[in-house]
């Protein structure tokens, strides 16, 4: 079908380009220890572009109808922006491993055995283990009138494991989340295990919040989400096209600390975010954001590097019924050189952080935010002494990046971004 | 010429296949899904048109279960493969050994068609219309004022054909409209950026999206106000919720602890949530509807059959019921409520609010406000989450209170609630009740955003952690 949809859409339009996704996802998911279901769901989805008559045009559809699909593609372009795209010609695209032969040969048998070996290390007294293992196998194709037919397969498989303890009337609810190409190995799945019990027994003692006051707080990798998401908006080339990035003006600016560094990377071998081009054919590349705290580029689509006068940087993606748009592919946060006992021990009194509520339900790319604690911890000379609750982080993610006293020596991967933990001096805390 | 949508499968053929299907299973249940989705959207990005299109989407959810397995399911899009993937799901029930048996809790059989109100069919509105009517309530935030430098309006609809079929006989047709409009507007000023936000969703069609200029106005009076409006200071303070944030309030403090999923395997937390235990004063009563009329939550069945129903959570202060699917009643020995709810034919149904509700109180937001000296009005929600336990819910803009009157404008608070202390600190509930009719949704296992509406009246909160700036 979509030799036919470039065909016929070239034949009608100035330029045009056709997207097909298909996905084959096997899920199975325990409940409290206990398997409860074995899922499969199958997906196949067009996206098509058309530029035509000056207006770009688009359709999304999971029927196998073209002559629906192009009739939805030409009547949006008749109604759509006028703006000048250029599609991008044939090129060679850079080797990157996006799917691994062995995810494909996973039968359900595989994930349930894979799950309940997760289940049974993660098992300890009063806590509850949700799980989901999941398997996906899938393919992106491309071609657009310029010649360009490009198509690479993808597969990931994800653990993702949640611990439910009520002790009386206290709930502590943590999660942990790895994906890759392929199955997690032995010593990644140890890993996540250690990262989840070791967050149960930090909270086995309560801590009275700390005096309120400006205070050093480590941030984990999932804790920092509040630091990362206000920079994740404003590096986006649609926020610095409309004028509200505040990093809009500052390119080559330094703005943050020196030891933080931000990298979109789709070469990342083995990744979930891991691509050799984008949605709309431009070719992969690494793309610096920040680079020791210096802001270097944001990233960009085809339409609003048209729109902005900049060029693709190879960031556009699109879902089956929507136009593209930027986005990211693996973001990685550079890694610095300390251990967690020695990011710690740069705190006197503060907390570690690992789960804020509400982020990213405010005005995440203004930077302020002042979210109560989901999961925290007080840290004293160093030492995790026990799980606060009542207390609230507060503060300006743009300034507070400017104060980083030290980065962890790993980073870790969350889905499709990596993340070490990180220490921020002057973080405003306060309890009830 | 209206955007016509293209020829649908007969109806009385997919609902042949569908029984075919049943009865061609092995399984000990049998139950599908199907859905035909029409739908077109439109959107604007400052002063740019960012495109206006039409969609189709079709597909299918099957479940099957057997016994000593768990559930074995495939969803699919496209509608031909029926029985292959009933044959699918059934075979994966059967890679899904159980210990413990995996029960249904019996609902009454039901052979029903529902269509309801289309209220102006979207289908038969040419898309040029749905994108001027846009382009005059995006002009409307442009033009409000200089410093808005950036808006985000939004206008989507769909008309869902719905089937339903399970192996106890119930065979179920929904036609199904919904429609939903929104705005943000940014305003920006030397350095500061501010969002102002508004949106409506209804499950209606195109006549109940008309004359909503003030709702894109406000949105960008709003992010202008904001722009020069204080931080409130960090600490505790005594605050109103105006009833959109009392609803969202109430559906993370309460609500999702009634989703009987987070007890039903889980002793401890079956003893913390015991029916009969109190929580919060006794002027307090809350529910969760989901057959209340013209509400976004809201419809005549859930994705299990079961008819939806008002369920009432808690009551003159004590808890005395919570929401089910057909497994969870029956591992609680209680009655299904109606609340197994799917996202789409991409999901299974999973336990969901549908419309959370704080019952009404008595007085008016005069008198909830009079004895305050310091105090935060939170107005308007932006979102919440829960971890069951603590929960946060924030508002889209407040008001400071001082000598029991309203004062400056603030910027949005992020406010910290817990089950059992926070419950204790309402202190006044009003008689102002209203439900409302805002767009987003809810989310829970990756099925994001599930229509849900609230409703409450303006409530009171005494020692509330307010974040904040430290001196």
């Amino acid at each position: 079908m979509i030799e036919l949809l470039i065909e016929e859409a070239s034949r009608r339009a100035d330029a045009a380009d056709v997207v097909m996704k298909t996905d084959e996802t096997l899920t199975v998911a325990f409940d409290s220890g206990r398997l409860k279901s074995t899922s499969s769901a199958q997906e196949c989805g067009f996206n098509l572009r058309v530029l035509h008559g000056g207006r770009l045009g688009f359709a999304g559809s999971t029927g196998q109808d073209p002559t629906a699909l192009l009739d939805a593609a030409f009547a949006s372009a008749r109604l759509g922006p006028q703006v000048a795209i250029k599609l991008p010609a044939p090129a060679p695209l850079p080797a990157v491993r996006t799917h691994s032969p062995r995810a494909a040969t996973l039968t359900a048998v595989d994930l349930i055995q894979l799950g309940r070996g997760m289940v049974d290390r993660l098992s300890i007294d009063g806590v509850k283990v949700n799980l989901v293992v999941e398997r996906s196998i899938g393919s992106v194709r491309l071609a657009n009138s310029r010649g360009v037919e490009g198509s690479y397969d993808v597969s990931t498989v994800s653990l993702s494991a949640e611990l439910v303890q009520v002790r009386g009337d206290s709930v502590l609810i943590t999660g942990d989340y790895v994906a890759a190409t392929d199955s997690p190995t032995l010593a990644e799945m140890e890993t996540m295990v250690e990262r989840l019990l070791q967050r149960i027994t930090w909270a086995r003692r309560d801590a009275a919040p700390p005096k309120s006051g400006n205070l050093p707080v480590c941030f984990t990798p999932a804790g920092s989400a509040v630091l990362l998401l206000p920079l994740q908006q404003a590096c986006s080339g649609k926020a610095v096209l409309q004028g509200i990035s505040p990093l809009a003006d500052q390119v080559n600016t330094p703005r943050f600390s020196s030891s933080f560094t931000l990298v979109d990377d789709p070469l990342a071998d083995g990744r979930s975010g891991s691509r050799p081009m984008d949605d709309e054919g431009v070719p992969s590349r690494r793309l610096s954001l920040i680079e020791q705290g210096v802001v270097r580029n944001f990233i960009y689509d085809l339409e609003t590097a048209a729109r902005a006068g900049a060029q693709s940087t190879g960031h556009g993606r699109r879902s089956i019924f929507a136009k593209p748009q930027p986005a990211y592919s693996n973001l990685v946060v550079e890694p610095g050189h300390h251990t967690l006992k020695e990011l710690l021990a740069l705190i006197e009194d503060g907390l570690l952080v690992d789960d804020l509520l509400g982020v990213g339900q405010g005005n995440v790319i203004g930077g302020a935010f002042s979210q109560p604690v989901g999961l925290a911890y007080r840290v004293e000379k160093g030492e995790i002494v026990g799980r606060v609750k009542d207390a609230a982080v507060a503060g300006n993610a743009y300034e507070l990046l400017g104060r980083v006293a030290g980065l962890g020596d790993q980073a870790q991967w969350i889905g499709s971004m990596a993340v070490p933990p990180l220490v921020i001096e002057g973080v405003a805390v306060v309890g009830a | 010429m209206p955007d016509l949508p293209h020829l649908p499968m007969p109806e009385s053929d997919l609902r042949n296949s569908l029984q075919d299907a049943i009865r061609g299973s092995r399984a000990d249940f049998t139950e599908i899904r199907l859905e035909r989705v029409w739908s077109s959207a439109v959107a604007y990005r400052g002063s740019n048109l960012e495109g206006a299109t039409t969609s189709l989407d079709a597909g299918g959810f099957v479940r099957c279960l057997n016994r000593g397995y768990g559930w074995g399911a495939a969803s699919f899009t496209g509608l031909d493969r029926l029985p292959a993937m009933v044959t699918r799901a059934h075979e994966l029930s059967l890679a899904s050994l159980r210990d413990t048996p995996l029960q249904l809790a019996p609902v009454p059989i039901r052979i029903d068609e529902v269509r309801l109100d289309l209220d102006g069919d979207v289908r038969g509105v040419a898309l040029a219309d749905k994108q001027a009517l846009l382009e005059r309530l995006n002009d409307e935030m442009l033009a409000a004022d200089r410093r808005v430098t950036d808006t985000q309006a939004a206008y989507h609809d769909e008309v869902t054909e719905y089937w339903f079929a399970c192996s106890d006989g119930s065979m179920i047709y929904q036609l199904r409209p919904h429609v939903t409009l929104s705005a943000v507007a940014v305003a920006r000023e030397d350095g500061a950026v501010e969002r102002g936000l508004e949106s409506i969703g209804l499950r209606r069609g195109w006549h109940s999206v008309q004359n909503q200029e003030e709702l894109f106005r406000n949105a960008a009076k709003r992010a202008v106000g904001l722009l020069t409006a204080p931080r409130v200071k960090g600490g505790t303070y005594p605050v109103v919720l105006d009833p959109r944030l009392a609803g969202v309030f109430v559906h993370e403090a309460l609500g999702h602890l009634c989703e009987a999923d987070f007890v039903a395997e889980n002793p401890e937390a079956q003893a913390m949530m015991t029916i009969g235990r109190r929580f919060g004063p006794d002027f307090l009563t809350v529910g969760d509807d989901g057959s209340a009329a013209g509400l976004r939550g809201t419809l005549p069945y859930d994705d299990e059959g079961t008819p939806t129903q008002n369920t009432l959570l808690v009551q003159n202060g004590v808890l005395v019921g919570r929401l089910h699917s057909r497994e969870t009643a029956a591992r609680l020995g209680e009655a299904p409520t109606g609340n197994a709810r799917a996202l789409s034919f991409r999901h299974p149904p999973l336990v969901r609010l549908t419309n959370t509700y704080v019952a009404n109180g008595r007085g008016t937001l005069d008198e909830l406000l009079r004895d305050i000296k310091l105090g935060v009005y939170a107005c308007d929600a932006l979102g919440g989450q829960t971890l069951l336990e603590d929960f946060s819910f924030t508002s889209g803009y407040g008001y400071m209170i001082r000598d029991g009157r309203l004062a400056e404008l603030v910027k949005p608070v992020v406010l910290a609630g817990n089950l059992f202390s926070t419950l204790d600190r309402i202190d006044r509930i009003a008689g102002d009740f209203r439900w409302n009719q805002m767009g987003g949704g809810c989310g829970k296992g990756g099925q994001v955003p599930l229509p849900v509406s609230e409703g409450a009246p303006h409530i009171r909160l005494r020692d509330t952690l307010v974040g904040g700036e430290i001196e």
